[in-house]
């Protein structure tokens, strides 16, 4: 071959390498760029003032004075949408010919614009939060107000004999009604009738929440998923470590070993939804942990899960002391435990510490072990002393149910994602704490 | 040291002392210590393999009856998933196993050229600078939790692949085979006129290489404009969960594909390069096959975290149970096990046993099993790594004789996953 | 001497982080239970996905007036049965009723199902506005959905292939639209599989030739609902059973719960204004009506 060919094709090689960890990376900021922007949207947002009247009523935050003088503003500026849908209703009522035309989309619309600015003071459409309320985000607020200002129209029929279908102002739709004037107080005044500020909102991370997620936080789901990490480390530490020190320090090569090793790289690669199936039919059904799905069965699910890693991680960093260590404690007279317990775990600590934190992201981000164990969608948050009966929310679990299940998916996004960046941030945090620790480890070893 | 060198001291006379001065009595006393404190640790060392025995128990009694009930031929044969179905139900899960397999394989053919290929460049190309800058990033994507992974598909990507698809795919076609197509031509032209006489040799590779590249052109053209008239009815579709799988893949596939080619050793590659071999000759023909078992392990280890994968499937695959139409059709929604299962549990009649209920046992069944074996291989794959390993060093020095044992801890710990 | 104060300084990193960690626990268990004074009691609640909105909205609503913990869970509505029997919750949602099986490992166990039907659920085919078609009988959607009516001017509509849009075969919408309309006959393989109502919704207002499933409440915005078999799915006829493709959503209890218990109060909720206004506004239909 061509001289200069190789080397293209060497460079190409080169190329192509450079390129498969340019695409990983690309994924890498490609799966977390959406999750960090729209995330941080549940955090900091342009809060309407049906936000802040929310957080007062429910939580009593914010300044009294302030909200009450807003209140008052609020309400001259509103009142006139109201007027004009009270006239509107009045004149429904009496007219039949009106009636006949928008008698069918009227309260529909009504509805929407309830939705947009709250009902007046005594006329909820329902008992729900949900329509006791605003839109208490502005990006949302601009989204219903497009509802309600526009319209689709029909315009004849197309080639295949559907009708064509244009959006139109709702507005024109209502001419001459005394609706019309609505429509463009409504696109006009919109700042002034919802007054967005931007707002921070970390109570996001331990409010209650509200009205099927769609006021509050998510606070019962970070703190389930806190005690449910807790509790696998609790449970599959101790007897991930003492398996490691019993495989390095005590066990020969014997057939009976390597079975024991089989068997934990076999119980490593069980697919997590079989510890799901099992944790549901061993845990709470055969040996009743607690009388429901609890946090105690979910902990001792995801405990086993990990524990595989737990080993392997120990075992690898006891392996990692050196001889010479086990040797001097030895000789200088120390028995086989005190060796053990005062030389090899101090100097292998930091190794096993890199596994478990490692393991605990895991833990937490693991769903499927927990959906028959530990899992429920509603619920408060649970008290420490209650782990042993109580189920839990947790944010691996209602990531998924907010976002498959809900009746509303696309109206509390922003919840999702919240929830989404919470648990990334929660796992990525405890990886950079085990990449630190490897660091100094690495620095010890060969320094 | 001083703390110790006091405690160790104290032990040690206490011992010369025990040997000459106390009886047979103590002496046997703490034997019998010992030997209890060893059988505690020995109990709870095999307590996880208790474990496993455990889940293996408690997934074939719940699975025995459905096959005895209904036989293994409905099950393994027919593609009829009726299963909440009163009068009739029908079991037949073929079309389930066909999507797990597809999204599998799929997963792998995103994964493993795309995570050999990073690889490579990892253990040969990039300087060490750089590679500390990678490693996290591929330690990242195995962090993030696989409902994250499923969010994104079902959020993001699906809507994308739904409005867009057809667009991204002939992009996508343009970025991937485009440079692949220019290194074949130029290879292709460079051999073919290899042979001619040296004044006509550049023309001729000048003109073979127009040629080519309109042909190419002409191809890639044709091909593009027939994706990007693709409409995709559905985003969340065996191709979604397929390049999502695949990305959850990628850091096992990487890190073990990384340790092997490492573990290949120095003296290899010096002896490629002092033959005369480039880079990328070396790393072809010398490095991927002497590394190739371990390459085989990462990949077993990628298709056992794609079969066992649940959320994401869950999310992104569309869950229908049907085998597409063709068969190739990645753009149309399939269902897998895991899936299955974690969605009929919870409908299924748990109380009295239905069969609806026994056959996502024996589902979970054909999983643990897959798994097992895929376990076994990559164990046996990995041995037989180390064993030729050793045999091309001989008794090499210490540091080459470690180096084997290290890669297949490694290669251990990976297969947690 | 070097070595142990390093491990001393990663043991007391350790501690640091553990208590951190304890702290940060603390404090959250706190500030999350001091919005709840005292509660007075737990209901668990666990079983179907269907009945999951209107149970969650339910919790919702109790835990604000009582102050009682109402936990939901949503595993389906065969967990929720068997909960009930291993007397693991307290109401066991369902969206079947419980089968002969289960109510004899009920009463082998000496738990006595009590089914109270809470409210309606109807299934409602929508097209886009712009299709014409404005009526169809049950034995033209099975025929549709089972691909042998391909083309919409077969049944008298517009010249076009007809686009068909099915949840996902694990929803409960897809068997109450399976065991009613296709009486489970098996559904053509071109069809497309979707994950939600909101999403099946957004496919039909975006596909003038497609035709889909949704539950009552998503009929609005841009979709068109059929009448079946002359019947227009309204709140009324889903409620008198004159709709055909409608069912009815259960919670059981262990027997019917003492009289005045926080229980009690909460599986009648369905039966107060306020418990209809919640059915109606998550989207499904209530049993009992005051109009």
């Amino acid at each position: 071959m061509h001289l200069r060919t190789r080397k293209i094709i060497d460079r190409s090689a080169t190329g192509i390498g450079i390129l498969a960890i340019v695409v990983m990376t690309a994924a890498l900021v490609v799966l977390l760029a959406p999750i960090f922007a729209n995330g941080t949207g549940a955090f900091v947002f342009r809060g309407t003032a049906e936000f802040r009247k929310y957080q007062s009523d429910r939580f009593d935050r914010g300044d009294r004075e302030v909200l009450t003088t807003e209140k008052e503003t609020l309400r001259q500026v509103r009142q006139p949408v109201y007027d004009l849908l009270h006239k509107f209703e009045h004149q429904l009522k009496n007219d039949d010919d009106l009636d006949a035309r928008f008698g069918a989309e009227f309260p529909k619309l009504k509805r929407e614009v309830y939705r947009l600015i709250g009902p007046p003071p005594g006329e909820a459409l329902s008992r729900l939060e949900r329509d006791e309320y605003g839109a208490t985000r502005w990006d949302r607020a601009l989204v219903q107000a497009d509802s309600i200002v526009h319209v689709q129209e029909d315009r004849g029929l197309d080639s295949h004999g559907f009708s064509l279908k244009v959006e139109g102002p709702r507005a024109a739709r209502y001419k001459g009604t005394s609706l019309e004037p609505m429509f463009g107080y409504v696109e006009m005044h919109l700042a002034e009738l919802l007054r967005p500020q931007w707002t921070f909102y970390p109570q996001f991370l331990i409010d209650n929440p509200q009205d099927a997620n769609f006021f509050g936080g998510i606070g019962p789901a970070v703190l389930g998923t806190i005690y449910l990490t807790l509790g696998a480390i609790l449970f599959a530490v101790p007897m991930g470590v003492i398996t490691a020190i019993y495989l390095v320090e005590y066990a020969g090569q014997g057939r009976f070993i390597s079975l024991l090793r089989t068997c934990i790289s076999t119980l490593a690669g069980v697919p997590s939804i079989v510890f799901g199936l099992f944790g549901l039919a061993f845990f709470i059904n055969t040996i009743h942990v607690s009388p429901s799905k609890s946090v105690l069965a979910g902990s001792l699910t995801l405990g086993l899960l990990i524990l595989p890693t737990i080993i392997r991680a120990s075992e690898e960093a006891l392996r990692a002391v050196p001889l010479a260590y086990k040797e001097a404690a030895l000789s200088l007279g120390a028995g086989q435990w005190r060796t053990i317990l005062t030389v090899i775990l101090p100097a292998a600590l930091p190794g096993i510490l890199t596994g478990i934190i490692i393991s605990m992201g895991r833990a937490a981000g693991e769903t499927a072990p927990i959906i028959f164990t530990a899992a429920v969608s509603v619920g408060l948050g649970v008290k420490p002393w209650e782990v042993f009966t109580s189920p839990t929310q947790a944010l691996s679990w209602n990531i998924y149910n907010v976002s498959t299940e809900h009746e509303a998916v696309d109206q509390i996004r922003h919840v999702q994602y919240g929830m989404v960046l919470t648990l990334v941030v929660l796992v990525l945090a405890l990886n950079l704490t085990a990449v630190l620790l490897r660091a100094r480890i690495t620095r010890r070893l060969s320094g | 040291m001083t703390a110790f060198g006091q405690t160790s001291g104290k032990i040690s006379i206490r011992r010369q002392g025990g040997s000459l001065v106390l009886g047979q009595r103590a002496d046997r006393l703490r034997h019998a210590v010992a030997l209890l404190g060893r059988l505690i640790l020995l109990a709870i060392a095999s307590s996880s393999a208790l474990a496993v025995l455990f889940i293996f128990y408690f997934i074939i009694r719940d699975a025995i009856p459905f096959f005895h009930d209904n036989g293994l031929r409905e099950f393994f044969t027919s593609t009829h998933w009726y299963p909440s179905n009163a009068a009739a139900p029908e079991f037949g899960a073929l079309a389930i196993f066909y999507g797990t397999g597809m999204v599998t394989v799929g997963a792998i053919v995103v994964a493993v050229p795309l995570g050999v290929a990073a690889a490579v460049c990892l253990s040969d190309v990039l300087p060490f600078s750089v590679r500390q800058w990678v490693k996290p990033t591929v330690e990242i994507l195995a962090a993030i939790p696989s409902v994250v992974y499923g969010f994104f598909a079902l959020v993001v990507f699906a809507p994308l692949l739904q409005d867009k698809g057809g667009q991204a795919l002939s992009v996508a076609t343009w970025l991937l085979f485009g440079p692949l197509a220019a290194l074949a031509i130029l290879v292709v032209a460079d051999v073919s006129c290899g042979r001619l006489r040296e004044r006509f040799r550049n023309p001729a590779r000048a003109a073979v290489m127009i040629l080519l590249t309109l042909a190419a052109l002409a191809g890639l053209w044709k091909l593009s404009a027939a994706l990007a008239a693709i409409h995709i009815s559905s985003g969340t579709n065996a191709l979604n969960a397929s390049i999502i799988l695949g990305v959850m893949a990628l850091p096992t596939i990487v890190s073990v594909s990384e340790d092997a080619l490492t573990a290949a050793g120095r003296e290899l590659r010096e002896g490629s390069y002092a033959l005369g071999a480039t880079r990328a000759e070396t790393i072809l023909s010398v490095i991927i096959p002497a590394a190739s078992s371990g390459i085989m392990a990462a990949v077993i280890l990628g298709i056992m975290r794609a079969i066992g994968e649940t959320m994401v499937v869950l999310m992104a695959s569309g869950n229908a149970a049907q085998i597409p139409q063709p068969w190739y059709n990645f753009l149309s929604p399939v269902r897998t096990m895991t899936a299955t299962i974690v969605s009929d549990m919870g409908e299924a009649d748990q109380t009295t046993g239905s069969s609806r209920y026994h056959v996502l046992f024996a589902m979970a069944l054909c999983l643990l099993v897959v798994s097992f074996l895929a376990n076994l291989a990559s164990e046996w794959v990995v041995r037989r790594t180390v064993a030729k390993i050793s045999a091309v060093r001989g008794t090499g020095g210490g540091d080459a004789a470690s180096r084997p044992q290290g890669f297949m801890r490694r290669v251990w710990s990976w297969i947690g996953g | 001497m070097s070595t142990s104060k390093r491990s001393n300084r990663f043991l007391g990193w350790t501690l640091a982080l553990v208590a951190t960690v304890a702290a940060a626990l603390v404090v959250s268990s706190v500030s999350v239970a001091e919005e709840t004074k005292a509660p007075a009691g737990k209901i668990v609640c666990d079983g179907s996905t269907t009945v999951g909105p209107i149970a969650k909205a339910f919790a919702d609503y109790f835990m604000k007036q009582t102050g009682v913990n109402v936990t939901v869970g949503e595993s389906g509505s065969g967990n929720g049965a068997k909960s009930l029997i291993n007397g693991t919750c307290d109401i066991g949602n369902m969206s079947r009723f419980m089968k002969e099986t289960e109510f004899k490992a009920a009463v082998e166990k000496g738990v006595m199902p009590v089914a109270t039907v809470i409210a309606m659920d109807g299934v409602c085919l929508i097209v886009h506005p712009s299709n014409p078609i404005k009526a169809l009988t049950t034995d033209q959607v099975k025929g549709i959905y089972t691909g042998k009516i391909k083309k919409w001017s077969e049944i008298g509509g517009p010249d076009a292939d007809i686009v068909i849009i099915s949840r996902d075969t694990n929803s409960g919408t897809y068997e109450t639209f399976a065991e009613k309309v296709l009486k489970e006959e098996k559904i053509a393989s071109g069809v497309e599989y979707v994950t939600s109502n909101g999403a099946i919704r957004a496919r039909v207002q975006n596909t003038p030739a497609a035709v889909g499933y949704v539950g009552l409440a998503f009929t609005t915005d841009g979709v068109k609902a059929l009448e079946i078999n002359g019947v227009m799915p309204t709140k009324r006829t889903i409620a008198t059973g004159k709709y055909p493709v409608a069912r009815p959503l259960f919670m059981f209890t262990n027997g019917y719960p003492k009289l005045g218990s926080p229980l009690h109060e909460f599986v009648t909720l369905y039966l107060t204004k306020k418990g209809q206004d919640i059915i109606d506004s998550v989207g499904f239909v209530p049993v009992t009506n005051y109009e």
